[in-house]
Order: C-alpha cells, then sequence, then structure tokens
C-alpha cells in the first residue's frame, strides 16, 4: 500500500470510530499510531511520534491563551456580569415588539465581548432570560430558541475559544481573527433581532403573546452606568489592549481575568468558594480542549507523512472545482459533521486537512477562519448532537420543555446564520473590512 | 448529583477511592496553577508597563506549565465525564441490550489504556534523559527553568489516566449500582 492509501485508510477508520462512540481524542491517538506504523513500517517510530506530540505540541507560550480566556469567561459568568448585560440590553429594546427577545439578543452580543464560549452562555441566560420571557407571555419553545440561537455569538464576537483555536491550527494571528468577527457577529446579532421583530409579527403563534410593559425593564441613568460600566471597562481592557498593541493575546486573557476577579469582589458578587469552583471547571475546560489539541496534532503529522492533504489539494485543483465548489462542499461537511461532533473536535479535524487545498487558491485565511466558526457553530443548533441545545436543557431542568422543543425553537435561529454564513461567503469584507491592510 | 457521588465513593472499595482522592488532588494542583499563571503574567505586564521592569522567565513558566496543568487534569476529565465522545449510538445500544453497550465501552476503555501507555512508554526515554542531562529552558544569566519536572507529571498524569479508565471498567461491572 502507498502511504497515500494508508492515510485515507486512517482517515476512514477514525471517522468510523468517532460514529461509534470513541474518545475522539484516543480516536486520534490510534489512528496516528496505526498509521505512522503502517506508513513507516516501525511501532517504535510510531510511538516515538506520539510521544513528541505529547512534549511538545502544546509546549509553548502562545497556548496560555487557552486556560486564561477560559478563566476569564467563568468567572464573569460567576460575578454576575451576565445579569448586567441582560438589564441593559433589555432597557434599551423594551418598547419593541418582542423587545425581551431582542434584549436577550442585545445582552448576548455585549456578553460575547467578555467571553469566548458559547456554553457560559447558553447556561447564563438560560437561568436569567428565560423565565423572564415565560413570565411574559412568551412561548417556551421560542424562549429558549432565542437562547440558544443567540449563545452563538458568545463564540463570533471576540474573545472567542474557536477563533484562537483556529489561530493556532493555521497560524494565524489571534489579533486579525479577533478584529475579522466583529463585523460578522454584530450581523448576526442584527439579523437575529431583525428575525425576531419579523416573527412576532408574522408568526405571534410562534414567538407567544408577549406583553409590552414599558415600564418594567427600565433603568434610571445611574444603574445603566452602574450595569453597563464594569462591562465596558472589561471590553476596553481586553479588546482595546489586543489592537492598541498593549498586550498580547496571553496578556489580555490575564488582564481581564484578573479585571473580572478585581471587579467581582470589589462589587461583593465572588466568594472564595466560587472562586475556587470556577478554576476547577476551568481546568477541566482547559484540559479536555488541549487534550484534544495534542491528539490533532499527532493525526496531523500523521497525515503529513502520507501525504493526504497535499493530494487533496491536487484533487480538488484537478476537478476544476474552484474556490467556490470548494467553499460550498467543505461548508456543507463541516455542518453535516456538527451533527454528530462538538465544535472543536471538527475543526481540529478538517482544518489541517483543508489548509492544503485553501492555501494555493489565495484565499485569506482570516476569511476561512471565519466562515470555518460560523459553519461549525451551526452545528451548534442542529441535532442530534447540539451543544449548546444539551446545555439548555440540562440548565433548564424543566420537565416540559423537552430537547425536541429547543431545537425546534432554534431552528429559525439555525436559518439565519445560514443566510448570514452565505453572505460572509459572498462578500469576505464583512470578515476582513475591519483588519487593517487588507 | 454530589449526593450520589459521595454514595459511590463510599460504596467503591478502598483503592477506587484513592485513586479518585489521587485524581482530585491533581486535579487542584492544575487549577492552582492556572491561578499563579494568571497572578504572573498580571505581575509581568504590570512590572513592564508601570516600572519598566519585565519579570523575566514569565514566557518560559507559561510555556512550561500549560503542558503541566493539562496532563494534571486529564484524569480528572475523564473522570467527570468530560472527555470529548459522540456517545449517541452507545446510548442506543444501552436501551437494547445493556451487554454489547458495556462491551463496546470496555473495548474503547481499553483502547484508552493502551494508547496511553504507548504514549508514557515512549516519554519515560525522554524525561530521564532531561533528568540526567539536567536540561533546561530560558537563557543562561536570565532565567532558566528544568525541563524534566514537566515530562514527570506528564508520566504521572498519563498513569493516572490509565488507572481512571480501568476504574471505569471495574465500577461497569463490579460497581455499586
Amino acid at each position: 500500500m502507498t502511504p497515500f492509501e494508508i492515510g485515507l485508510i486512517s482517515l476512514v477508520l477514525m471517522g468510523l470510530s468517532v460514529m461509534v462512540g470513541l474518545f475522539v481524542p484516543i480516536a486520534l491517538m490510534v489512528c496516528s499510531y496505526l498509521g505512522v506504523w503502517a506508513i513507516k513500517g516501525s511501532p517504535v517510530l510510531a510511538s516515538k511520534l506520539l510521544a513528541l506530540a505529547a512534549n511538545d505540541a502544546i509546549s509553548s507560550y502562545f497556548f496560555g491563551v487557552v486556560p486564561l480566556f477560559v478563566l476569564m469567561g467563568f468567572i464573569v459568568s460567576e460575578a454576575g456580569f451576565g445579569r448586567d448585560a441582560f438589564d441593559v440590553a433589555n432597557a434599551m429594546f423594551r418598547k419593541l415588539r418582542g423587545g425581551l427577545g431582542i434584549g436577550t439578543v442585545g445582552a448576548n452580543a455585549i456578553f460575547a465581548a467578555i467571553t469566548g464560549i458559547s456554553i457560559a452562555s447558553a447556561a447564563v441566560f438560560t437561568k436569567i432570560a428565560v423565565p423572564q420571557m415565560m413570565r411574559h407571555g412568551y412561548n417556551p419553545r421560542f424562549a429558549v430558541g432565542v437562547v440558544a440561537g443567540s449563545s452563538v455569538l458568545g463564540m463570533m464576537i471576540p474573545p472567542s475559544l474557536l477563533l484562537i483555536l483556529f489561530g493556532i491550527l493555521a497560524e494565524q494571528s489571534i489579533g486579525d481573527l479577533f478584529l475579522a468577527g466583529v463585523g460578522p457577529g454584530l450581523l448576526l446579532a442584527l439579523f437575529f433581532a431583525l428575525g425576531i421583530l419579523v416573527m412576532a409579527v408574522v408568526a405571534p403563534g410562534f414567538v407567544g403573546d408577549a406583553d409590552r410593559d414599558g415600564a418594567e425593564g427600565a433603568l434610571s441613568v445611574g444603574q445603566f452606568a452602574a450595569k453597563g460600566l464594569p462591562i465596558a471597562g472589561l471590553i476596553i481592557v481586553v479588546l482595546g489592549g489586543i489592537y492598541a498593541g498593549i498586550f498580547t493575546p496571553v496578556e489580555a486573557g490575564a488582564m481581564g481575568a484578573i479585571g473580572a476577579l478585581v471587579l467581582g469582589f470589589a462589587m461583593g458578587r465572588l466568594t472564595l468558594r466560587g472562586l475556587w469552583n470556577v478554576l476547577v471547571e476551568t481546568g477541566l475546560v482547559t484540559a479536555t480542549i488541549c487534550f484534544l489539541i495534542i491528539a490533532a496534532q499527532m493525526y496531523s503529522r500523521m497525515l503529513a507523512l502520507s501525504g493526504v492533504p497535499a493530494g487533496m489539494g491536487s484533487l480538488a485543483a484537478d476537478a476544476e472545482l474552484g474556490l467556490w465548489g470548494v467553499m460550498l462542499i467543505y461548508v456543507a461537511i463541516v455542518i453535516a459533521m456538527g451533527m454528530i461532533l462538538d465544535s472543536s473536535s471538527i475543526m481540529l479535524i478538517l482544518v489541517p486537512l483543508m489548509l492544503p487545498v485553501v492555501i494555493p487558491m489565495q484565499v485569506d485565511l482570516i476569511w476561512f477562519g471565519i466562515v470555518t466558526v460560523l459553519a461549525v457553530e451551526i452545528g451548534l443548533l442542529t441535532p442530534p448532537f447540539g451543544i449548546s441545545v444539551y446545555v439548555i436543557k440540562a440548565t433548564l431542568d424543566d420537565p416540559n420543555i423537552s430537547l425536541a422543543d429547543i431545537f425546534k425553537g432554534a431552528a429559525p435561529f439555525a436559518l439565519i446564520m445560514l443566510v448570514v454564513l452565505a453572505l460572509v461567503l459572498a462578500f469576505p469584507v464583512i470578515a476582513t473590512g475591519l483588519i487593517p491592510g487588507r | 448529583m454530589p449526593a450520589t457521588d459521595q454514595q459511590d465513593t463510599q460504596r467503591d472499595p478502598i483503592p477506587l477511592r484513592i485513586l479518585d482522592s489521587a485524581t482530585q488532588g491533581l486535579n487542584v494542583l492544575g487549577s492552582s496553577l492556572i491561578l499563579v499563571l494568571m497572578v504572573l503574567v498580571g505581575v509581568d505586564v504590570a512590572g513592564r508597563n508601570l516600572f519598566g521592569a519585565p519579570v523575566s522567565g514569565v514566557p518560559e513558566i507559561v510555556t512550561l506549565s500549560i503542558v503541566a496543568i493539562v496532563f494534571l487534569q486529564i484524569p480528572q476529565a475523564l473522570r467527570a465525564g468530560r472527555m470529548t465522545q459522540s456517545d449517541g449510538l452507545l446510548k442506543l445500544l444501552a436501551a437494547r441490550s445493556t451487554r454489547m453497550a458495556n462491551a463496546l465501552a470496555t473495548l474503547f476503555d481499553l483502547i484508552g489504556i493502551a494508547v496511553v501507555w504507548v504514549i508514557v512508554k515512549a516519554t519515560w526515554p525522554i524525561f530521564s534523559r532531561a533528568f540526567e542531562r539536567g536540561e533546561f529552558i530560558g537563557a543562561v544569566g536570565d532565567f532558566t527553568a528544568p525541563v524534566w519536572p514537566v515530562k514527570l507529571t506528564l508520566i504521572i498524569g498519563g498513569a493516572m489516566l490509565m488507572a481512571q479508565f480501568a476504574a471505569r471498567i471495574w465500577r461497569r461491572y463490579w460497581g455499586a449500582s
């Protein structure tokens, strides 16, 4: 067998074993081991490759961003800044029809600018926004749908763990990726809000009998400032620090976490016990993601030995699919994989395969990253494996709202995401417009 | 959840309880390391911007500790059911035949043990070389840190991960149900 064939077989083997339920990192490791063994004919060499990857794959200053941004996200949730974001957004949109829904989207957009994980957004706003919407007569299915849909903003609007992951995989500047996420993220929020407005008018049955209570949720200027300023301060420190070139992304993560910690304790919202829980949670998330990154490094080193990525590149070139053909197929595969796998696994598996295909086509890799994250995030909302939906179900703990209800409620938002994805594909400037020198 | 956890632990035999405590100990160590990392980077930023005096060695410490953080916590991540997995088919199978589902899950745990064993075994020479030659990172005269403690962490974390895979099998067949 040629190395190319071995590479392909190990790819198929990996896909199958992941689908039947083998742990994703273990599946990647086993297939890399067997693949290298078969290509080089030496199990010793294969085990050396695995050990080297385990030792050096994440051994870089740069990987400090992962625990630090995860930590910041969890501290911000624990300290109740989600509630503040919700109050602020609600005060701004309360006069509109479907105002609470739009307020939830706005709150998610604001919260997304201080946290980088969708799961945090989904959990926080399930607790805050869903009960409030239901109390005001919204259809439960719509209420959870809004939360599920808008939780994806957490990954699109910087800082974002998925953009960091892409930056690591494709060796792109995280600062540029963050900048590129702003346009599509805001566009997504805008379309979500418009969608809610339209649904409230066209399909009131789906939205529910939402009353417009203009008085409730109003904030005085002082309250508005008290709730808005701490969040604004964090956004300025983290994103401003990166763009102004004062902080590296690693430092921005640390400063954000320290800032959130200081604010949380100063405002009397954090306890030592709460901080400890947050630290343990951060550790588990970091370990899971970095273990996956290590496994993905082994796998892409094995693939490089087999020549499969290069082969895919020439295959795509020979097939004369053109950039559009390649991108459409890629997006379709990403969305399909989103039905069975979580976001980071999909990126870690697909991006190393795709880079050799798109790089010869002179694709802007920053734009490619944004497209990838958008497509991957649609998977968060689609059954059977929509992780945001599961988080909401677990956080809600209400037997009257089934998983199917949440998926149905989220469906319109998944469609809106598809529209925004198409727009970003057609007009790359939405993503790259903010980056200087492009 | 905490209540059932406690029951589980009480019914587990002593070796498993020791294993879980040790796993948790590593987890605590790793979590503390994250806090240390945050403070160190913060002090470095403050020192550089406010006093024009950066703390030397911070990038090197971040580089080393991130690997340690991951391998200290991955056993607990497995114990807490956090390792990434697409378990739809396993659940479907469990509804039809518990025995089949258990057999498949056990096979997966065994594969996990095998592959982590390969990594730990091949890391051993890397560790002993680093230890004997006193390998370090950083620049002599400014800041240096030995590399071997991190390699040791990888070996310990890997061994604990294997033990936790084995504990999953034990609990599946002989644990309290």
